[in-house]
């Protein structure tokens, strides 16, 4: 009885979120994933099928998803995966160690201020730090400059719309929100762990092999989850920073709705982009059951 | 926690109260090419007339299609270039104009007029017209340019900059190959493709925008470019830099004012139209952007310097290699798909 | 227990990881107060980037745009998200899994998909591009921080605290309005803030929704960036921080003060 009510009132409580969450998130999906089957009018737009039936039986139907499977767009997948898989692996080879610093060896009335620092960037404009990169990595900016003045070079560094200019961006970018979990999951370890081992007789590096990076596995799995999955969907780096060459799928998705006007193609890559999101975050909720983690995050 | 919500709460009034709207004010929503229109004339034209004016840019004309065609748009002013109007009339997305309510429609140029993209100028009014050539360095070249060639030359690797821009990209490689901007065929267009596809590795970046200024600045030294935004930094370093029209001729296109079938405010649109006729304002538009206006009233109040400029007004040779970019009707998706693949690869 | 060089060692790489992050963000700022237009190259200080951004009435426009759109979306995701936290924290019911899938969802999808999927949408249903379709895809997206970062608040909270108030004759609304919601509310704070930041700094939806005149300060700011490197937005880049920095240190402040 007591149960039946609680239910009914958590199911009022939770209506108007399911309202706005079902028209405004879960059908714009849906939609997307219907208009994947369409074609793209001669000028934009959708062509409107008269015949639905026969249109499902013809090839048409699974033209736009055959085709971003071509080599060329397979390419583009591959090499926004490298992208994103290269950013996580620097971020978490630089976080950890700062992380690691920070939780466990930095003055206690120090920590706040530094942790406080950490966060800092990640309140300010994501544009405007990419841009700051923008200014450093030009042929006029201010790294030539230095180099260049300080007579080290005599040619001016092309950083600039190539990929290294895009891979600094996105570390740059993603770096707090690799540092945080990190720092998160290195703070609750417990010292006389560390201390248990170092009295068995583990040496420094087998401490940290065996103590360390296990029990700090959980926020090691979070950082990578919070840089992996932005670093693949994403398109303002490669565009600013990138020079509108190297494209990946965040640049084809917009590149399709914007530019090539074919937004059944455009809803086809993007619909295949999140489902292999999803597919990644089954196997992490899958890999946290395993340890046995309620909370995903 | 109530003091938060107050400070916010008193940040947005304020920011509110610098614009200078009020509710019942005229309104005009301008969509319009980025460098296109001075602030000094948007600013004189609210002056005058009280109307509240909103720019909006772009950088490509398929912008402004995919804008109009998404019918949830709301612009009563756009500028779309030549064979983009062929394109958004038969579509219904472009209002008949009504030469009677511009005064100052004498004052246009009738060699401009009456074009096949837009007989008797019933749905567009030509604004700027200009050219699409080659910007370079004069000092870092191996040679004086004057080919399409050099765009594609491996001796500038790395150092070479293309229009973020299908239409002019494919030109520029249709030109090279002795064929017309306007092919048709798809076998000619798949090899200009290959075409690009192999200069990609030769290109730094591909930009509508900045590509005056990246040239300027010393990112690239051989830029394809719109004459007018090049011409301007050629003028500020005319012993460095140079603009030229390759012999295989170019792209010549006009700019032109339309209105949007959906456009609210058709008395604003009217107004800043006609405004922008005036001899005296189309001057003071070329004196600014460096692009030539299709106005012949506004020439005695041209900068002379411009107006001996042959990058911004190109003597009659050069005209004459030049071709208008028409609409491809149903080839146009061809290109569209053969393009991604030139950005994707 | 670490050697000294051990720590030291790590001590410095973290301060080359701090310098890393802020030598970016304090260039922008000297050179916003850099002469010279094109190079980087110091040709003397000058407030006259500034000035001209006091012109700027598009710049105001923008920032007036994304103000009004940060404020309504963290009211609405506050409103719509509290009540769900609460349910998912403290109620029992079928469907439990599926609300928290589809809580967590618009957090993990890709921006751009979610942008594309809401554009597609406003045109089929024919609703028209404006402030107000930015605001309810900032909504979607905001919806989900809320409930997730208040639902961590919640379950962090002893619940004898609740049950004592029952116990003492409290009605269940009168519990939380005078126990759970006082207990809440740093939670609700930190997600309204968090949502807040989200939202002013938000591209990559908002270009797909943004309808005529609904211009936000990040999408002034990108078309400013395409235009290419200039002093102004040096100068605008320096003014956000500043910005962002008042509000973090005054968010801290009010916080640390009312959670004591």
């Amino acid at each position: 009885m007591e149960n039946r009510q609680r239910a009914r009132t958590a199911y009022s409580l939770l209506l108007p979120v399911w309202l706005v969450l079902g028209i405004f998130f879960l059908a714009p999906l849906v939609l997307m994933l219907a208009v994947s089957f369409a074609q793209r009018g001669t000028y934009g737009g959708i062509e409107p099928v008269s015949d639905l039936r026969s249109y499902l039986g013809s090839g048409a139907f699974l033209a736009n998803h055959a085709r971003s499977f071509e080599a060329i767009y397979l390419k583009i997948g591959w090499r926004s995966l490298w992208m994103a898989v290269l950013t996580t692996v620097l971020c978490l080879a630089v976080s950890f160690p700062a992380a690691y610093y920070l939780a466990i060896l930095a003055p206690r009335r120090w920590k706040s201020l530094l942790l406080g620092l950490v966060v800092v960037p990640f309140w300010t404009s994501f544009l405007i730090r990419t841009y700051a990169w923008m200014f450093i990595l030009r042929t006029e900016g201010l790294l030539n400059l230095i180099l260049m003045g300080s007579g080290l070079l005599h040619r001016p560094l092309e950083l600039l719309y190539t990929q290294t200019a895009v891979m600094i961006g996105l570390v740059y970018g993603e770096l707090p929100f690799m540092i945080l979990p990190l720092y998160a999951s290195l703070e609750k370890l417990d010292r006389s762990l560390l201390e248990a081992a170092a009295d068995l007789g583990a040496g420094r590096s087998e401490s940290f092999r065996r103590v360390t990076v296990p029990l700090s596995l959980p926020g090691i799995a979070a950082g990578v989850v919070l840089v992996f999955i932005p670093s693949l969907g994403q398109f303002v780096v490669s565009d600013l920073l990138g020079g509108a060459r190297g494209m990946l799928l965040g640049n084809l998705i917009q590149n399709q709705f914007a530019v090539a006007r074919n937004q059944p193609f455009g809803s086809a890559i993007a619909f295949e982009l999140m489902a292999a999101v999803l597919f990644l975050l089954l196997a992490y909720a899958v890999y946290m059951k395993r340890r046995g983690e309620e909370e995903l995050l | 926690m109530k003091r938060f919500f107050l400070i916010l709460f008193a940040a947005a009034v304020l920011t509110s109260c610098s614009g200078k709207e009020k509710p019942g004010q005229a309104r005009l929503n301008i969509y319009i090419w980025t460098n296109y229109l001075p602030p000094a004339v948007v600013a004189e034209f609210e002056r005058r007339t009280g109307i509240d004016a909103n720019v909006d840019t772009y950088d490509s004309n398929e912008a402004v299609l995919a804008k109009l065609q998404s019918g949830v748009a709301d612009y009563d002013v756009v500028v779309p270039s030549d064979y983009m109007v062929k394109v958004l009339a038969p579509q219904g997305l472009l209002q008949t104009i009504d030469h009677a309510r511009l005064p100052h429609f004498k004052n246009l140029d009738p060699r401009f007029l009456n074009q096949a993209f837009d007989p008797g100028n019933a749905h567009s009014l030509p604004y700027l017209w200009g050219t699409t050539g080659i910007g370079y360095d004069k000092q870092k070249v191996k040679e004086p340019i004057d080919s399409w060639r050099a765009l594609f030359d491996a001796r500038y690797a790395g150092r070479i900059l293309m229009l973020d821009d299908p239409r002019e990209a494919f030109g520029a490689a249709l030109k090279l190959m002795g064929k017309s901007i306007n092919e048709r065929d798809p076998a000619t267009l798949r090899r200009a493709a290959a075409m690009l596809q192999a200069q990609k590795r030769l290109v730094r970046t591909y930009n509508s925008s900045d590509f005056a200024n990246l040239l300027a600045a010393g990112d690239v030294d051989v830029a394809q470019g719109w004459n007018g935004e090049v011409a301007a930094v050629v003028a500020h370093a005319p012993g460095r830099l140079a603009y030229v029209v390759p012999r295989e001729g170019g792209t010549l296109w006009i700019d032109n004012l339309a209105i949007p079938k959906g456009a609210r405010n058709l008395d604003a649109a009217y107004a800043f139209i006609d405004y922008v006729l005036e001899a005296r304002t189309a001057a003071q538009i070329v004196n600014g952007v460096r692009y030539a206006v299709a106005n012949k009233a506004a020439w005695p109040f041209i900068d002379d310097k411009i107006r001996r400029d042959p990058a911004i007004y190109p003597p009659k040779e050069v005209l004459d290699r030049c071709e208008l970019i028409e609409d491809l009707g149903k080839t146009m998706p061809l290109i569209d798909e053969l393009w991604t693949e030139v950005k994707a690869q | 227990m670490k050697g000294g060089w051990h720590r030291r060692l790590l001590a410095a790489h973290t301060a080359l990881i701090y310098l890393f992050l802020y030598a970016p963000i304090a260039i922008l700022v000297v050179f916003s107060f850099n002469a010279a237009r094109q190079t980087a190259f110091w040709e003397g200080f000058t407030l006259d980037w500034y000035r001209r951004l006091l012109d700027n009435t598009l710049l105001f426009r923008s920032v007036r745009n994304s103000l009004i759109v940060a404020c309504v979306t963290t009211a609405a995701a506050v409103l719509l998200g509290t009540p769900a936290a609460l349910a998912l924290a403290r109620h029992d019911f079928r469907g439990r899994r599926a609300t928290q899938a589809l809580l967590y969802l618009p957090v993990i999808i890709p921006e751009v998909v979610l942008g594309a999927a809401l554009v597609t949408f406003f045109g089929a249903v024919g609703l028209r591009l404006s402030l107000t379709t930015v605001v309810i895809a900032h909504v979607v997206f905001s919806v989900s921080y809320v409930a997730i970062v208040v639902r961590a608040r919640l379950s962090g909270l002893d619940p004898s605290l609740e049950e004592a108030a029952r116990d003492l004759g409290a009605s269940p609304v009168e519990t939380f309005r005078r126990v759970t919601l006082p207990l809440a509310a740093p939670g609700i704070l930190a997600s309204a803030l968090l949502v807040f930041t989200l939202s002013i700094d938000d591209y990559v939806i908002t270009s797909f929704v943004a309808g005529v005149g609904a211009t936000t300060l990040p999408l002034h700011i990108y078309s400013m960036l395409k235009v290419g490197v200039t002093p102004e937005v040096n100068a605008v880049s320096t003014l956000l921080l500043a910005v962002t920095i008042v509000l973090i240190v005054a968010a801290h402040r009010l916080l640390l003060g009312d959670a004591k």
